[in-house]
């Protein structure tokens, strides 16, 4: 009798338990959340240029003029340490696939005051391929950016194959070129 | 009396006349520039600051929030209207930049379960409360051994506790 009084309270606090540890577990949700532009087209993205890609790439960047091109998008900011991580893997692979007709596109984003600190970045990792600067976070905004960095993998077609959240890996890299230039 | 406005006191009319007017206009301006800024933080309250972590675009100082606010405040001024200014953030991120879950498909358990689940918890109270009514009504039973056990305890006297079910004296 007594037992039967708990069984109802006890359920209760089981599934709340249960609640609570799947949501610890699940890490974080914002990275589930999956690109509106997924399996679409990308947005469109013009920018001005640093300095350093003026001279190969004119002043100013509209990713419209390089239709046709597989594209990898990588948004990152000067303040944020994974965007360190993963500059060397970024340039790397940009150095083996450079040509191979993929373009690799930086967007320094999120970072209002932040355009000699970019500079600097794109200094110390000597990236090469264009990099601008997105001074009031507007491109991020029309990308649907949650944060830096983010990588959108783009085919030839302009279709948007994934949106990596988080500093890319080699094995990101590998699996995504591969899939862009099937 | 002079009948007549001299220069001077004309002069002084004028000023004062354009003076007033032009606090008017200042008024008027400054208020419609509150009015548009309420409107820009209304809307804004609405949406999720995408790099933070649980604020509001309206609560939050991030550069994106910020830029998110100037949309806002260029698109009001342009006349769209609150809708068509969520959608437009809508269309890049999703029902997730949306502070409130939209009435439609599976959001709607976001909307529906608190109020079954508070429907369901009155049901239980009012259930229990009249289970309990019921048994605090109920005579007590208790055997001849339990009464003299109590009134052993107590030291009292037999008239004191009275047999279960003949109303006790007070």
């Amino acid at each position: 009798m007594k037992l039967q009084r708990l069984l109802i309270p006890l359920a209760a606090v089981a599934l709340l338990g249960t609640l609570f540890v799947f949501g610890l577990l699940r890490g974080a949700p914002d990275k589930d959340i999956a690109s509106v532009y997924l399996g679409n087209a990308a947005p469109g993205l013009q920018m001005a240029l640093y300095e350093r890609y003026q001279p190969e790439y004119g002043a100013t960047l509209d990713i419209a003029e390089h239709a046709g091109k597989p594209m990898v998008v990588n948004f990152w900011a000067s303040w944020c340490l994974p965007c360190y991580q993963e500059a060397p893997i970024l340039q790397e692979y940009w150095r083996q696939y450079e040509d191979s007709g993929v373009l690799f596109v930086g967007v320094h984003t999120q970072n209002r005051e932040g355009y000699a600190a970019g500079r600097d970045f794109l200094s110390q990792f000597g990236l090469t391929f264009p990099n601008g600067f997105d001074p009031d976070s507007a491109i991020s905004i029309d990308w649907g950016l949650y944060g830096v960095p983010e990588t959108f993998f783009i085919d030839a077609s302009g279709q948007v194959l994934l949106k990596h959240i988080g500093p890319v890996t080699p094995e990101v890299m590998d699996e995504q070129l591969r899939a862009m230039l099937r | 009396m002079n009948r007549y406005l001299s220069p001077r006191r004309l002069t002084r009319g004028v000023l004062v006349t354009v003076a007033l007017a032009l606090a008017v206009i200042a008024g008027a301006a400054l208020a419609q520039e509150v009015q548009l800024e309420t409107r820009v933080f209304e809307i804004a309250r609405q949406l999720r600051c995408p790099t933070c972590v649980s604020e509001s675009v309206s609560d939050s100082s991030a550069p994106i929030a910020q830029q998110m606010r100037e949309i806002i405040q260029t698109q009001l001024v342009e006349g769209r209207s609150d809708t068509e200014i969520l959608a437009y953030f809508q269309t890049r991120y999703g029902d997730w930049i949306l502070l409130d879950p939209p009435k439609r498909g599976v959001h709607l358990v976001a909307w529906l379960l608190p109020i079954i689940v508070g429907v369901l918890a009155i049901g239980v109270v009012a259930l229990l409360a009249r289970r309990w009514l019921a048994n605090s009504r109920r005579p007590i039973e208790a055997s001849p051994e339990e009464l003299a056990r109590v009134r052993r305890q107590l030291g009292t006297t037999s008239t004191q506790v009275e047999e279960p079910g003949t109303g006790g004296q007070n």
